[in-house]
């Protein structure tokens, strides 16, 4: 089996003017993804754009793997426009993928934004009492909250503007609520904005509570040549498509 | 059809190698690729000592190409010698190890070492990285520089020294001729070009190095353009690199002069791009019935009657 494969769209749903899901059915046989790993596609054979684009896993069976796309630029707008019956060559599962929690843990999922298709297959699938804590910029672009709703109960929303649950983002709804929610054994599992993730960073690191966090970088190669895609850990540069996208957050440097 | 060509001394069984810093140590790409398929694998440029590299965002995509400056990260000569040569002598491709220096006597340092062990075939020197501070790029852009470096490796080695030029100068030719002057038994051209991208939202560069290293389909006219030079001008092998993607535009790069190619950023767009120019290589010569790749060397017909 190759991580290189083709693929055909098998669907494609517009859920707003700036995101869809992209639902492909490899033509060959692949290597089944984890939660957290993530898939460089190309969606167009022109130079131009050149590059493949990164997306994480939402959700996959047998037949189908999905993703969760943000319009971005000339790229994703490719991806966007794709329609049933084109075909895609892809690249994946690349990355490391999110740890499975230690026994006696419960796992806080946080998202933020598209964020929400990393830590989206870890909903229900962990441990009964997952929470998940999910921001948005506003009402509008918080997806999937039906599928979410048939996995778990313990969701908690936030919206940067106050157009549904709590007014800020997810780290700061966390922080309000986790003493209340008396969670025994926390550990968090996130993917969101920069800016999300250093509040999220500095607020575990104070509280000394585990965590994982899945970055997003610039990449080309996906598969640990270019060294494009690094981050500053304590041992030094690390890949984000290798070593990541998951890190432990005490292996980041603030 | 035969696809094997000469760099000096050095006999490859194919004219399609990896280009230095887009094929890692080899092992990265040995779920995609044959290695022993290959001409040759030349790899991630070496130092001395290990090198951190440049702080992220190290790249920028640009229209048909890509902007680096990922900085020479890279894991040291020694390391490379203990944890990466012996996976890649496993294959039966000859290994070219990239290196360079931030003085002369690192260089000599660099290419003293590699050319002690075994399983190393050729060594390709970079003179021509435009990621580095400043003061560094006089290596490859002031000629009395470069005669000098290349001189005192080739002092210190028998192995096959192949000099990696840098597209930043004024005129190729003359460096290309420095470095034949000076030892090197091939040169390999292009490096990437320097260049700059700006966030117009941020008013900031949108790498962090500010400025960094074209590659990838926009520069091969750069590419094949210098070739041509440095072909009329020195009587060594010439490996051409910049913006290869398909196997046509390596029979571009051998008509211009090239006796072999090196594939760069493909690798990144597609983990099989090696494999699949040396496929075209095969198509072009079976369509136009060339039995030698070697012949199409400088084949480029330019005295056109017909302007």
């Amino acid at each position: 089996m190759s991580r290189f494969f083709q693929a055909e769209v098998s669907g494609n749903i517009h859920l707003s003017q700036t995101h869809n899901i992209l639902k492909l059915a490899p033509l060959q046989p692949h290597v089944r993804p984890a939660a957290g790993q993530f898939y460089l596609l190309r969606a167009s054979e022109t130079l131009d754009p050149l590059l493949r684009r990164p997306f994480s896993i939402l959700r996959w069976d047998d037949m189908h793997l999905e993703f969760l796309v943000r319009l971005k630029g000339r790229g994703t707008l490719l991806l966007r426009n794709m329609r049933p019956g084109d075909s895609i060559d892809m690249l994946g599962p690349l990355g490391n993928g999110y740890p499975e929690p230690l026994k006696d843990e419960t796992p806080i999922l946080v998202a933020g934004g598209v964020g929400i298709a990393s830590v989206f297959p870890l909903i229900g699938s962990v441990h009964a009492g997952t929470r998940l804590f999910y921001g948005a910029v506003n009402s509008t672009e918080l997806y999937l909250l039906d599928d979410i709703k048939k996995l778990t109960g313990h969701i908690y929303i936030s919206t940067d503007d106050g157009s549904m649950g709590f007014k800020g983002n997810a780290v700061e709804r966390l922080i309000e609520s986790l003493n209340d929610l008396a969670i025994a054994n926390p550990a968090v599992y996130a993917c969101g904005p920069e800016g999300m993730i250093a509040a999220l960073l500095k607020f575990l690191n104070e509280r000394g509570i585990p965590g994982y966090i899945s970055f997003e970088e610039k990449m080309a190669c996906g598969i640990g040549a270019c060294l494009g895609c690094v981050i500053k850990t304590g041992q030094g540069y690390k890949r984000v498509c290798k070593e990541g996208p998951v890190f432990d957050v005490r292996e980041i440097v603030c | 059809m035969n696809l094997s060509v000469n760099i000096g001394k050095l006999g490859l069984k194919n004219p399609v190698m990896t280009a230095s810093g887009t094929f890692g140590y080899g092992e990265e790409y040995a779920e995609f690729v044959d290695l022993g398929s290959l001409g040759a694998i030349v790899v991630k440029g070496l130092s001395l000592l290990p090198r951190e590299g440049n702080p992220p965002p190290r790249i920028v995509e640009t229209p048909a190409g890509m902007l680096n400056a990922i900085g020479l990260q890279n894991i040291g000569v020694e390391s490379f010698i203990k944890e990466k040569l012996p996976f890649l002598r496993r294959f039966n491709v000859p290994v070219i190890a990239n290196f360079f220096g931030d003085s002369v006597d690192e260089y000599v340092g660099a290419a003293e070492r590699l050319s002690d062990v075994q399983g190393i075939d050729g060594l390709e020197m970079n003179i021509s990285c435009p990621n580095k501070q400043a003061g560094w790029l006089v290596f490859g852009t002031d000629p009395e520089v470069t005669s000098e470096v290349v001189s005192a490796v080739r002092k210190v080695t028998d192995l096959p020294l192949i000099v990696k030029l840098s597209p930043n100068v004024t005129d190729i030719a003359l460096m290309a001729r420095v470095a034949e002057d000076a030892g090197a038994d091939a040169v390999s051209l292009i490096n990437t070009v320097s260049g700059m991208a700006i966030d117009i939202k941020t008013r900031r560069p949108k790498l962090a190095n500010i400025t960094g290293g074209l590659s990838g389909p926009a520069i091969k006219p750069i590419g094949i353009r210098m070739v041509w030079d440095v072909f009329r001008a020195v009587s060594i092998p010439i490996i051409g690199s910049g913006g290869i993607m398909d196997g046509g535009d390596a029979i571009e790069y051998m008509l211009a002069g090239a006796a072999a190619v090196a594939v760069g950023t493909a690798n990144f767009v597609n983990p099989t791009a090696t494999m699949d120019i040396l496929s075209g290589i095969k198509d072009y010569m079976t369509t136009n019935g060339i039995q030698d790749i070697s012949t199409i060397k400088g084949g480029l017909i330019w005295e056109r009657e017909d302007l």
